[in-house]
C-alpha cells in the first residue's frame, strides 16, 4: 500500500477505530505518514453480511471523497 | 563500530538521569521503555560488560523488529537485556533469539500486532543451553531460573522498546498473555528419548540453536492412567483438536510437548515420526464441532477441496500433515504433557549459534572480546 501511494497512485487503507493508530504508525514507517486512512465501525470480524455491505457502504463516500480530492 | 564510549557522544544514543534507581524507573514508565516491572538501569558500564559477549559492530543492525521495523543493533539490545536482568554471557544466545524470530516465515509483524494471544516461544537446545543453565526440567516456564526469566524478558522489551509492540498501539492482542512477559526454556535433552528437536529441524547435534515459535501458552495434558505410549498419544491428540484454533485453519507447525515421562511411555513403542503420524491422524475434530457460520463461512472455503459440502461427521486436523508437527521433551517428573497451538499464519524457525566468521559456536566465551 505504501509503494502505491510512493507511485502517485490514489491509495487508501480502511480499517476500523480500534486500528487507526496503528495504521497511522504504520504509514510513518513505511514514508508515507499523509497515506489516508479511512475508518470504518468495528468490529469486522464477526458480523452478518448484511452488516459487511454496511461497512462497505460506509467506506464508499469517504474513498469517492478521497478520490475527488485527488483529481480535483 | 565497537567503541562504546565513542558511540555514546552521539546525539540520542544515550540520555542523562539522576543516579537514583527509582527516578530512573520513573523516567522508563515515562518513555514506555517498560513492560511494567522495574528495571537495571542499563548504565554505560554494564551496557559495556553486556557488549564483551558481542563480536559484531555495536552499531550494525542484525535485524529489524516489526512493527516499527526497529533496528536491532547489538547497543540497543546491549541496553534492552541490561535493563531485563541478564548476565553479560547470556548476550550471545539473546542477539540470536532476536534474530531467528525476525526471519521472514515466522511473520514476527502478525505475530506482534495480531488480536491473538500469541508471543514468540523460544527453545534452547545444544551445550549452550546447559553452559548458561536454561531450566528444561521442573517448571521450565517458569519462575525461578535467571536464564530464562531474563532472557525471555529481555526479547520482550526489544519488542517493545525496539519493535513497538506497545499495547493497544503496535500490539492489538484482545487478552495480552502471561508468554508476553518471558517465554523461553530448553529442551531436556537428557531426558529425552529421541533426538533432540534441533536435529529434527535440520541441525547437527552438536549445534547450540533456537527455535522460536509464535505460540500460545503450553495447555496441558494430564494421563496419569494410560499404561502404554499409545495412550498418552490417544490423550495428548484429544487435547489438540480444538474448535476455536488458530492452527485448524492453516497449514500450521503446533508444538507438542512431552514430560519426560510420558515421553519414555510413548517411545518404548513409537519413533518420533511415528508418534507425529499418529498424533496427526488422531488429532481432530468433527465439523459438527464448530458453529453452522464457521461452516459456512471459514470451512467451505479453506478447505474447498475436501469439504465444500461438509458432513458433520467430517473431520478436521490440529495438523495437516505429520511433518508439520513439532515435538519436545521438555519438563520434570510427573504424568504431563502439553500442547502449544500458534498464531497459524506464522512458521517455526530454527537457528545455529555461530560466531561471526561463520562457525558453529561451542561456548557463548566465544563471543568474548579481548
Amino acid at each position: 500500500m505504501a509503494n502505491l501511494q510512493k507511485r502517485g497512485l490514489t491509495t487508501a487503507v480502511i480499517c476500523s477505530g480500534p486500528f487507526l493508530k496503528l495504521g497511522q504508525a504504520q504509514a510513518r514507517v513505511f514514508g508515507v505518514p499523509e497515506l489516508p486512512l479511512l475508518v470504518i465501525p468495528h468490529p469486522l470480524g464477526g458480523i452478518a453480511i448484511d452488516q459487511v455491505k454496511a461497512r462497505a457502504e460506509h467506506a464508499l463516500p469517504l474513498f469517492a471523497k478521497l478520490l475527488k480530492e485527488k483529481t480535483q | 563500530m565497537s567503541n562504546l564510549a565513542q558511540m555514546l557522544q552521539t546525539a540520542g544514543s544515550s540520555i542523562e538521569a539522576d543516579d537514583d534507581f527509582d527516578a530512573i524507573n520513573a523516567l522508563m514508565r515515562e518513555k514506555g521503555w517498560s513492560d511494567g516491572l522495574p528495571i537495571v538501569p542499563p548504565t554505560e558500564a554494564r551496557v559495556a560488560a553486556m557488549l564483551a559477549y558481542c563480536d559484531r559492530p555495536f552499531d550494525q543492525p542484525i535485524a529489524k523488529i516489526a512493527p516499527r521495523w526497529g533496528e536491532a543493533t547489538p547497543l540497543r539490545l546491549a541496553a534492552n537485556a541490561v535493563m531485563a536482568g541478564c548476565q553479560p554471557r547470556y548476550f550471545p544466545l539473546y542477539m540470536l533469539a532476536i534474530e531467528a524470530m525476525c526471519e521472514e516465515p515466522l511473520n514476527l509483524y502478525g505475530v506482534q500486532a495480531t488480536t491473538h494471544l500469541c508471543a514468540p516461544l523460544v527453545i534452547v537446545n545444544g551445550p549452550v543451553a546447559r553452559e548458561l543453565d536454561i531450566n528444561c526440567g521442573h517448571n521450565a516456564f517458569g519462575p525461578g531460573h535467571q536464564a530464562n526469566a531474563s532472557i525471555g524478558r529481555a526479547i520482550r522489551l526489544a519488542l517493545v522498546n525496539i519493535g513497538g509492540a506497545i499495547p493497544a498501539l503496535g500490539d492489538m492482542s484482545t487478552f495480552g498473555s502471561p508468554a508476553k512477559y518471558s517465554y523461553l526454556v530448553a529442551e531436556n535433552e537428557a531426558e529425552s528419548p529421541w533426538q533432540p528437536l534441533h536435529v529434527d529441524r535440520g541441525f547437527p547435534a552438536e549445534a547450540s540453536a533456537v527455535t522460536v515459535i509464535g505460540a500460545e501458552c503450553p495447555h496441558n495434558v494430564n494421563d496419569h492412567e494410560s499404561l502404554d505410549g499409545e495412550g498418552v498419544l490417544m490423550t495428548i491428540a484429544g487435547t489438540m483438536g480444538i474448535a476455536g484454533s488458530n492452527d485448524i485453519y492453516y497449514q500450521a507447525q503446533p508444538l507438542v510437548i512431552m514430560g519426560p515421562e510420558h515421553a519414555k511411555a510413548v517411545a518404548a513403542s513409537f519413533s518420533k515420526d511415528d508418534a507425529r503420524r499418529f498424533l496427526q491422524q488422531h488429532a481432530h475434530l468433527t465439523v459438527s464441532k464448530l458453529s453452522r457460520d464457521n461452516i459456512e463461512r471459514r470451512v467451505r472455503v479453506t478447505f474447498k477441496d475436501r469439504l465444500a459440502n461438509p458432513r458433520p461427521d467430517d473431520l478436521i486436523y490440529a495438523v495437516q500433515r505429520p511433518e508439520d508437527l513439532l515435538i519436545a521433551v521438555i519438563g520434570g517428573a510427573g504424568k504431563h504433557s502439553a500442547f502449544v497451538p500458534t498464531f497459524g499464519a506464522t512458521l517455526p524457525v530454527t537457528r545455529a549459534l555461530k560466531t561471526v566468521d561463520g562457525r558453529l559456536a561451542k561456548s557463548v566465551e566465544d563471543f568474548r572480546r579481548g
